[in-house]
C-alpha cells in the first residue's frame, strides 16, 4: 500500500490499487466520530459521446444520463430503496453529479459496516425498468425547474455558454426537460456497464479507519468483475475563440448578478497544472480581492458591495477563470477589472501584494483539511484530474512572482473574456 | 467534550472549548438583544459599519490587508434571529500555529483584532464616520432588497411574516428599507453604545491552545476591561411563548396566502402550530419532525416526492423557539391542488398513528447521529452552544441523546394531535 505524508498539514493518505482496477484511498483521522465514505466514477455530464471498451462504434447519448443514473442507482430489484435503507440506519446518504464524475456517499457515526454493505450493494446492482425510469422523469423535471429559479445558476451557465461553443461543459448537468424525456432503461444500462467498471472508479474513506482493514472489507464486498479496457471519450473540437462577448437574461433579482469568464486556449504545451492553479488563484486575488486597490475603489463608488467570488476551473477539455459578483453596473465593473489587468500586465505585480495573496491562499488550502467531507470531495475530484491534493500544499512555494507575471500575460487576454449578466 | 464557561462580569461570559480536531482556531462573539422592529434595522446597520474601520485600522483596506497577512484570517459579522432574540455574531477564524511555516501567535492576534472590530470603531465628532454610515445604508438596502433573489428563503420568511403579523418575531432579521433613511447619525451611535452596554455577550474560543494563556489575553484586553456589567435576564428565555401572535384560538380555518412572482417552480410553505409546552415536548417533536419530513424516509419525501413525483424537495423544519413546524416543498405550479391533499394525509397519518415503531427507531438513529456529528464541526458546535446558552434549557449532548432515546411512538402520536395548520403560503407565477 502506498502512503503519502504531508508534513505541513500533518496528514497521511493511503492508496491501494486492487486487481480489478479499483483505486481505494484512505485518509485516517483518529479523533473524530464522523466517518465519510465516497464511491465515485469518472463519468459526468461531459461524457455523452464515447466508444465502449473493446468496441469500435461510437455511442451518443442524450444530455443528462450521468445525472439520471445517479438518481436511479438507489432503487433495488427487491423493492428496497437504498437511500431509505441507509437513512433508516441513521446514516446520512447522498449522491451528486459533476461535469466529470458521479459520487455516491454517506456520512455516519454508527453502523458503518451495515452502511458500507448497502452502499457497495446498490452501486453494484443497477435495476432499471420502463416504469421506474418514467417515474423518475417527473422528479428530475422538478429539479431542472428548481435550478431555473436560481439566478446564480443561470448567470454561471450563461457565462459558460458564452465561452464554449462545442465543448459539453456548456450543457446543464441535469440535461434539459427535452433530453431527459429521451432517456430510457437501455441507455442507462449501457452507460452503467461502460462507466461503472471498477477500473473507472475510486473509493475514498475519511475518519477513524485502519487502512489495511478497510481494504480487506472492500475486497469482501466486491462482486467479481474484470478490469476493462479503456473507454474512449470523444469531445468535439473546441475553437480557441469565445462564442459571444456578452450575454444577458432577465429574472426577478434585486441587483444584477454578473460572471466575468476568461477562457484559455488549452491546446498548448504540457504544464504543471497545480502550479498554474495556485498562481491563478494568487493572481485573481491580486486583481480584485478584498484588500486590493480596485475593490476599495469599486466599493467606495457603490459598484460592489461584496468581494466577488474567484474561481479557476479546468479539466482536459476546458480551462477558465470566473469572477462572480453583484453590481448595479456590471459593465462598468467589467471595464474596470479589465483596466486593472492591463495595468498590472504593464507595470508588473508588487512584491507586497504578491506575498500577501500567497499567504491568503495558503490559509485557504490548509483550511480544506478541517472537515472530512471537504477532504473527501477534494481528493476525489482532484484524483479524476490526475492530481494528488497534497500537491497544492507542496507546490505552493514554487510559485514565484516571475511565474505569476508570465501567467498574467498569457492567460488574461481581453479577446478571451466574456460578461454574463442576469438582471 | 468539555466546555468551560467563565462569567467575567455580569452578563458577559467567555466559553473555552479545547479541541485538536481542527486546523483552525475560531473565536466567535455573540451580542444578543431582544428582537424588535424599532432597533432591528439599526443593529444590522451597526454590524456592517463596524467592519469598515477601527481606531487602529481606520479603513476596510487596512483591515483586509491585516487579515490576509494573517494567512487569510476569516472575519465576518452576521445577523441572526433566534426566537425573539436578535443576535449580532462576529467571528474570526485563523490557522492554528501548528500548521504554519513558523510560529506567529495567530490566535492572540485574532482575539485582539476581533475585539477591536467590535468595541473600538473609528469615530469622528463623537459618532461613526459619516461616510461609512452613508455607504452602509446603501449596502444594507441592497441586502434587504436581495431577499427576493432566494425564492425558497423568501417564501419561508413570508410565511412566518403572515403567521406572526403583530409579533416582534415577524421582524426581518436585517430590518427594513423604509426604516433605513429615518435613522439619524446620532440615534445610530446611541444605539451602538446601548448595544455594547446592555447586550448579553458570549465569547467562544474553539481550538487547540493553552487555556490559561488565552484567558489572560482576553481578560486583560483593554476593550474587554472597559465593558460594564449588565442585567440580561430578559434575554435568556425561560417562558413558554404562545404559539401565535394575534389569536391562538382553536380556529381551525388556516389562513391561505398566494403571492405571484416570476418563478418557474411554485414554492409551498405550510406553517404548523403546536399546542403543547415546548420545553416538555421538544424531544418528541424532534422525532415527530424527522418522521414527517426531515429525512429521506420521511412521509413527505416518500409521498410527495417519491410516490407522486410532485416535487424535488419536500421537507419539514422544526423551530423549537417558537413551537412551530414548517413544511416546505418546491412543486409545479399547476400541482398545488394535488400536493395539498397528499400533505394533509401525512399529517392525518401521524395523528392516527400510521407509522411504525421502526420509523420511530430510525428517526432516533438519525437524530443521535446528527448530535454526534455536530461535535465534529467547529462552527456548528458553537451554534449549538449559543442556542443552549440563550435558552437556558437545552441540555448537553449526552443528556440530549438520552432524552431522544426515551421518546415513544405513543408520545409522537399524542403530540401529532396537538398540531394544526396555521398558514398556507404559496409563491407562484
Amino acid at each position: 500500500m502506498q502512503v503519502i505524508e504531508n508534513k505541513m498539514v500533518k496528514e497521511k493518505l493511503y492508496i491501494e490499487k486492487l486487481d480489478n482496477g479499483l483505486t481505494v484511498m484512505i485518509f485516517p483521522r483518529q479523533n473524530i466520530q464522523k466517518k465519510y465514505v465516497m464511491w465515485a466514477t469518472n463519468y459526468g455530464s461531459i461524457d455523452n459521446l464515447f466508444i465502449e471498451p473493446n468496441k469500435t462504434d461510437t455511442t451518443k447519448v442524450p444530455d443528462g444520463v450521468a445525472h439520471f443514473l445517479e438518481h436511479k442507482m438507489f432503487e433495488q430489484e427487491n423493492g428496497v430503496n437504498s437511500l431509505d435503507a441507509l437513512t433508516a440506519l441513521g446514516v446520512n446518504p447522498n449522491a451528486y453529479t459533476t461535469t466529470d464524475h458521479t459520487a455516491y456517499l454517506f456520512e455516519c457515526t454508527d453502523n458503518f459496516f451495515e452502511a458500507l454493505d448497502e452502499l457497495m450493494d446498490y452501486v453494484q446492482h443497477p435495476y432499471f425498468t420502463d416504469e421506474n425510469v418514467e417515474k423518475e422523469k417527473g422528479i428530475i423535471n422538478q429539479e431542472i425547474m428548481m435550478y431555473d429559479d436560481y439566478p446564480e445558476w443561470i448567470v454561471y451557465m450563461n457565462a459558460i455558454k458564452a465561452m464554449y461553443k462545442n465543448s459539453p461543459i456548456n450543457i446543464d448537468v441535469t440535461g434539459t426537460i427535452d433530453t431527459v424525456s429521451k432517456i430510457d432503461k437501455d441507455i442507462l444500462y449501457k452507460c452503467y456497464n461502460t462507466f461503472y467498471n471498477p477500473s473507472n472508479m475510486v473509493m475514498f474513506f475519511a475518519g477513524d479507519f485502519k487502512p489495511e482493514e478497510i481494504v480487506e472489507e472492500i475486497r469482501k464486498r466486491l462482486i467479481p468483475k474484470a478490469s476493462q479496457g479503456e473507454i474512449q471519450r470523444i469531445y468535439p473540437e473546441e475553437p480557441k475563440e469565445i462564442v459571444q462577448k456578452e450575454i444577458e437574461e432577465k429574472r426577478d433579482v434585486s441587483i444584477p448578478m454578473f460572471v466575468i469568464g476568461v477562457k484559455e486556449d488549452i491546446k498548448g504545451e504540457a504544464e504543471d497544472i497545480v502550479k498554474k492553479h495556485i498562481a491563478l488563484e494568487v493572481l485573481l486575488n491580486i486583481i480584485i480581492s478584498k484588500s486590493s486597490n480596485l475593490y476599495k475603489q469599486l466599493y467606495e463608488e457603490g459598484l460592489l458591495q461584496e468581494e466577488p467570488t474567484l474561481e479557476y476551473e479546468f479539466s482536459k477539455i476546458y480551462s477558465f477563470a470566473l469572477i462572480t459578483g453583484a453590481s448595479n453596473n456590471p459593465k462598468e465593473v467589467y471595464k474596470r477589472i479589465l483596466d486593472e489587468i492591463k495595468k498590472l500586465q504593464e507595470s508588473g505585480i508588487d512584491e507586497e501584494s504578491f506575498n500577501r495573496a500567497k499567504k491568503l491562499i495558503y490559509g485557504l488550502y490548509v483550511r480544506e483539511y478541517n472537515n472530512i467531507e471537504d477532504i473527501s470531495k477534494m481528493f476525489v475530484s482532484d484524483y479524476f484530474k490526475g492530481i494528488n491534493s497534497f500537491d497544492y500544499i507542496d507546490k505552493y512555494n514554487q510559485v514565484t512572482k516571475e511565474y505569476a507575471e508570465e501567467l498574467l500575460e498569457k492567460f488574461f487576454k481581453e479577446e478571451q473574456m466574456v460578461l454574463s449578466i442576469v438582471k | 467534550m468539555e466546555l468551560f464557561s467563565d462569567t467575567i462580569k455580569e452578563g458577559i461570559k467567555v466559553h473555552y472549548r479545547n479541541t485538536n480536531k481542527y486546523k483552525t482556531n475560531l473565536v466567535t462573539a455573540f451580542l444578543s438583544v431582544p428582537l424588535n422592529r424599532k432597533t432591528a434595522t439599526q443593529n444590522s446597520l451597526i454590524a456592517s459599519i463596524l467592519r469598515l474601520g477601527t481606531a487602529t485600522r481606520p479603513t476596510q483596506e487596512e483591515i483586509n490587508k491585516r487579515l490576509e497577512e494573517m494567512y487569510g484570517a476569516e472575519f465576518n459579522c452576521g445577523i441572526e434571529k433566534l426566537g425573539d432574540t436578535q443576535i449580532l455574531k462576529f467571528y474570526i477564524e485563523v490557522l492554528n500555529d501548528n500548521f504554519l511555516p513558523q510560529k506567529e501567535n495567530l490566535l492572540e492576534q485574532a482575539i485582539n483584532e476581533l475585539f477591536d472590530l467590535i468595541f473600538n470603531p473609528i469615530l469622528e465628532n463623537g459618532g461613526f464616520k459619516k461616510r461609512y454610515i452613508e455607504t452602509e445604508k446603501v449596502n444594507l438596502k441592497n441586502i434587504i432588497e436581495s431577499k427576493i433573489n432566494d425564492k425558497d428563503q423568501y417564501s419561508f420568511d413570508r410565511c412566518i411574516e403572515e403567521m406572526y403579523k403583530n409579533d416582534a418575531y415577524s421582524t426581518y432579521k436585517y430590518g427594513y428599507v423604509e426604516d433605513i433613511d429615518k435613522i439619524t447619525d446620532e440615534e445610530l451611535y446611541n444605539q451602538y453604545k446601548n448595544l455594547i452596554d446592555s447586550a448579553k455577550i458570549d465569547i467562544y474560543v474553539s481550538g487547540e491552545y493553552n487555556k490559561q494563556e488565552i484567558k489572560d489575553i482576553i481578560e486583560n484586553n483593554p476593550n474587554i476591561q472597559k465593558l460594564s456589567p449588565r442585567n440580561v435576564a430578559n434575554i435568556v428565555e425561560e417562558k413558554n411563548t404562545s404559539t401565535t401572535g394575534d389569536d391562538n384560538s382553536n380556529d381551525t380555518q388556516p389562513n391561505t396566502v398566494i403571492e405571484k412572482q416570476n418563478v418557474t417552480q411554485g414554492k409551498l410553505v405550510i406553517g404548523l402550530d403546536i399546542d403543547a409546552n415546548k420545553n416538555e415536548s421538544k424531544y418528541i417533536l424532534g422525532i415527530y419532525n424527522v418522521i414527517l419530513g426531515a429525512s429521506a424516509t420521511s412521509k413527505l419525501f416518500q409521498n410527495v416526492r417519491e410516490k407522486a413525483s410532485l416535487a424535488y424537495s419536500a421537507r419539514s423544519l422544526y423551530v423549537w423557539q417558537k413551537n412551530n413546524i414548517y413544511i416546505r416543498c418546491g412543486i409545479e405550479i399547476g400541482n398545488f391542488d394535488k400536493a395539498l391533499p397528499i400533505i394533509y394525509e401525512q399529517l392525518e397519518d401521524m395523528k392516527n398513528g400510521n407509522f411504525t415503531d421502526d420509523d420511530v427507531e430510525s428517526a432516533k438513529r438519525t437524530f443521535v447521529s446528527a448530535i454526534k456529528a455536530i461535535q465534529d464541526e467547529q462552527d456548528e458546535e458553537i451554534t449549538y452552544f449559543i442556542g443552549q446558552e440563550l435558552s437556558g434549557n437545552i441540555p448537553d449532548f449526552e443528556e440530549y441523546t438520552k432524552r431522544i432515546l426515551e421518546v415513544t411512538k405513543e408520545q409522537v402520536q399524542n403530540i401529532a394531535n396537538k398540531i394544526s395548520i396555521n398558514t398556507i403560503y404559496f409563491l407562484r407565477n
